[in-house]
């Protein structure tokens, strides 16, 4: 018999495995590597919120919790969407998880059956067709090509949505591309989705406070209030507050879809961790002046990266107005040869050859289902950022 | 609109425990002087250079995603743990950290239960064993570990249980809910059994491995037949031993080929655990034991005043357990009976209920861990509570007719 589940068969070896192998075995050599690939802040998270931390764990809040989260966190989280959105959700309606990858996790376990589709727009984060897979789900990707800026147009999610559908994902500012959704973006698909009521939406708005000059992203239930009663509104303290290390996510949406959830979360995990759902707590209440420094910051670097990558010959790269990723086309340079001899067949062996060559780690569009591009994460040192983009343009001026 | 859920979680209940808790804290909301004996979570604070440690990692920023499988500082904390206690030898890549034990445990099934895979659970048990179980739409056995046995598997009716189906042999030591331990010699009996099966793995829970009273020396499975160390997943954690529930972290050493299978499951289910938690646990791991120590003398001292106002109880005999902070009395003798409310006892739960609901006291009934009839009641809690609450449950016997 063997020793691994058919579940587990299913999900695909990860694509950046191999890149972050090659990185790691060249920066135990002691070369110089830049990593761009990783998708969090390189900031630390902020004082106020360690300090609640610790004033937590010293009163001696160390103990389990409600398997879905703390009753103050949850009410913290209502304050917080009221606040933000205008959106106001019950506590009841509200789980806390272990990072927003469990909710998405516990929403698809609890939820879809053998053969039940998933609408998701591509690119996209590798893990959206990969939970709907380990739950026997069926993903249906939604190419969304760079002419239109990278986002779904409402008339590709109407011919992807069949009888079987039973979500529909968005992801609002966008992981790996950046693309972002404004109110007025969101009206043509909320309409679409109205005319499906058998549809339910997953919306993940984990950046949605990461977005630049001016942009506002909508989010689904407040550009169409009648879908709330079948949306999940996803979100988290891991981007805005550069707390990735908490692992502290969370969702709104019906109370009998967070009772499925919570449900399932008593089984596989119970509650999140109790220190840190009292560092979101301070996070998501206390001062907000550290979220507005971190993205000025953001908005500097993604600018700098997309003036340094269409300097770059055989590199196409559109300015996103969210998240910290840009998600270059490398389109002119595929067919040609590096200077050390290699072949650029495709995405990945551009970045692996980047990355041999110049000490640059980043991720190929294939690890996002969607070839012909690479992702650069600017949630690093602005000197370290340039000095990988000089290394990029360099490497693209050698291929021949 | 009605959301339609996956038939997966039809075969999945909110834990009993978890009910009777929001049971007994909406009497207590509406002012009733409940007394609650169902938590599964120690009195006492987590240990104070924990704390410290968390406390340190988070100043110096060790706040970005961790390894999916661990820090490295904690599993080298927990090499040397396994290395300490049971002489057991871990590589860094057989040794996995979870959300707490129990997520260990869910992605060891989730990982390697399919459809029809069957799952041997020696009950009473942690409903969760089956619940996991079920959810990947595995079988779970229920083999019986009947009261005049000490609530211990014996080795011949794991033998009759095992079929070709059989992926998995699960043991709890010390038991919740029973506090039952079984002896190196007992789990020797076992493995000899399990040598004759070469195609069932085993899963060894030792979350209560150091709540252990008057000398009883615990063993693993692993440490008692190395020889089958290759199929045997040995999950613990820091929850329990060192009053760290809500820090959530659990870990399980094991063949690196299962790890790495559970890491992946890990992987789409959270990803890392939190970092401060791991720091507190790798030094919780390391330090001094004398905290420890003292909550045992409690443990003990508890469990001793409990087994003995309980079989003073009309209609109640309590077995002494070797271990954990449960003790498990038979409440045979109740039902049949009317209470001094006029509520006629059937079952267990009745009886369960009735408590509540007549004298205040929170417990457990045994149904909730495939043992009937029976409560759990929890001893990690105050003596003067406990004390109270068991006074409690000598009167609703008095009373019963």
């Amino acid at each position: 018999m063997s020793l691994a589940s058919d579940r587990l068969n299913r999900i695909q070896p990860s694509l950046t495995i191999a890149i972050s192998t090659v990185a790691r075995g060249m920066i135990a050599e002691g070369k110089n590597v830049i990593s761009l690939s990783q998708g969090e802040p390189d900031f630390d998270t902020p004082r106020n919120i360690k300090d609640a931390a610790i004033a937590a764990m010293e009163r001696g809040e160390t103990k389990y919790t409600d398997v879905a989260g703390t009753i103050t966190l949850r009410k913290a989280v209502t304050e917080a969407f009221a606040r933000d959105t205008g959106i106001q959700y019950k506590p009841e309606e509200i789980i806390i998880s272990t990072g927003a990858k469990q909710v998405l996790f516990n929403c698809m376990v609890s939820t879809l059956n053998p053969g039940d589709e998933v609408v998701i727009p591509s690119p996209c984060w590798v893990s959206y067709p990969d939970i709907v897979t380990l739950a026997d789900g069926k993903p249906v990707l939604v190419p969304c090509g760079q002419n239109n800026g990278f986002k779904l147009r409402a008339e590709d999610l109407e011919a992807a949505i069949t009888p079987r559908t039973k979500w529909f994902m968005l992801n609002n500012p966008c992981n790996p591309t950046g693309a972002a959704y404004s109110a007025e973006d969101l009206k043509p698909i909320c309409e679409v989705l109205m005319r499906h009521p058998h549809v339910w939406i997953l919306t993940d708005d984990i950046y949605d406070k990461l977005a630049y000059n001016g942009f506002k992203p909508g989010t689904i239930v407040a550009v169409e209030p009648r879908l709330k009663d079948r949306t999940l509104t996803v979100h988290g303290v891991s981007k805005s507050y550069a707390m990735t290390g908490w692992r502290i996510g969370f969702a709104a949406g019906p109370v009998a879809l967070i009772k499925a959830m919570d449900k399932l979360q008593s089984q596989s995990t119970s509650n999140p961790n109790t220190i840190a759902q009292a560092a979101a707590i301070e996070a998501l209440l206390g001062p907000q002046d550290t979220v507005e420094a971190m993205r000025k910051v953001f908005e500097e670097r993604r600018d700098m990266v997309v003036e340094m990558m269409n300097a770059c010959p055989g590199i196409n790269c559109g300015k996103p107005d969210g998240a910290f990723y840009v998600y270059p086309s490398i389109h002119g340079c595929i067919g040609k040869t590096s200077k050390s001899g290699v072949l650029i067949k495709d995405d990945e062996a551009f970045v692996l050859t980047l990355l041999a060559d110049e000490g640059v780690a980043t991720v190929h569009g294939a690890a996002f289902c969607f070839p012909g591009y690479f992702r650069i994460s600017y949630a690093n040192a602005t000197e370290d950022l340039r000095e990988g983009c000089a290394r990029i343009q360099r490497f693209c001026q050698g291929l021949t | 609109m009605m959301p339609g859920f996956a038939k997966r979680l039809d075969r999945v209940e909110l834990a009993a425990s978890v009910q009777m808790t929001i049971k007994a804290r909406a009497l207590k909301a509406a002012g009733k002087p409940v007394i609650t004996l169902t938590t599964g979570e120690p009195n006492f604070d987590s240990p104070p250079h924990a704390i410290e440690a968390a406390h340190q990692a988070a100043l110096a920023g060790d706040t970005k995603y961790p390894p999916q499988d661990g820090t490295r500082q904690l599993k080298e904390a927990i090499q040397r743990k396994f290395k300490r206690d049971s002489g057991l030898d871990y590589a860094l890549d057989e040794i996995s950290v979870g959300n707490g034990g129990k997520q260990c445990l869910f992605n060891a099934i989730m990982a390697t239960v399919d459809p029809g895979d069957e799952v041997i659970i020696p009950v009473p048990s942690w409903i969760a064993y089956a619940q996991m179980v079920q959810l990947c739409e595995g079988v779970p056995v229920l083999v019986n570990c009947p009261q005049n046995n000490g609530f211990k598997p014996r080795a011949e009716d794991i033998d009759a249980a095992i079929t070709p189906r059989t992926k998995w042999l699960i043991l709890n030591n010390p038991n919740n809910p029973t506090g039952a331990c079984c002896t190196a010699e007992e789990i020797a009996a076992i493995a000899a059994v399990m040598r004759k099966h070469p195609h069932v793995w085993i899963l060894s829970d030792d979350m209560y491995e150091h709540l252990v009273f008057d000398g009883f020396k615990f063993a693993t499975f692993a440490e008692v037949a190395p020889d089958l160390k290759d199929r045997t997943l040995t999950v613990t954690g820091v929850s329990k031993t060192y009053a760290m529930t809500g820090w959530r972290i659990g870990f399980a050493g094991g063949p690196k080929a299962l790890i790495k299978a559970m890491t992946v499951m890990q992987g789409q289910a959270t990803a890392g655990i939190s970092t401060v938690g791991q720091a507190a646990a790798a030094a919780a791991l390391d330090g001094p034991n004398d905290g420890v120590e003292a909550q045992i003398v409690a443990y003990k001292r508890r469990r001793d005043f409990a087994v003995d106002m309980l079989n003073a109880a009309k209609g109640i005999s309590c077995h002494k357990p070797e271990g954990a902070f449960y003790v498990f009395p038979n409440v045979a003798g109740c039902l049949g009976k009317t209470t001094t409310g006029g509520r006629m006892l059937n079952t267990d739960e009745d009886v369960c209920l009735a408590l509540l609901e007549e004298n205040y006291v929170a417990t457990v009934h045994g149904a909730a861990y495939h043992m009937s009839p029976f409560l759990r009641i929890s001893t990690a809690t105050e003596d003067e509570e406990l004390m109270e609450g068991l006074r409690r449950i000598q009167t609703f016997c008095e009373g019963l007719h």
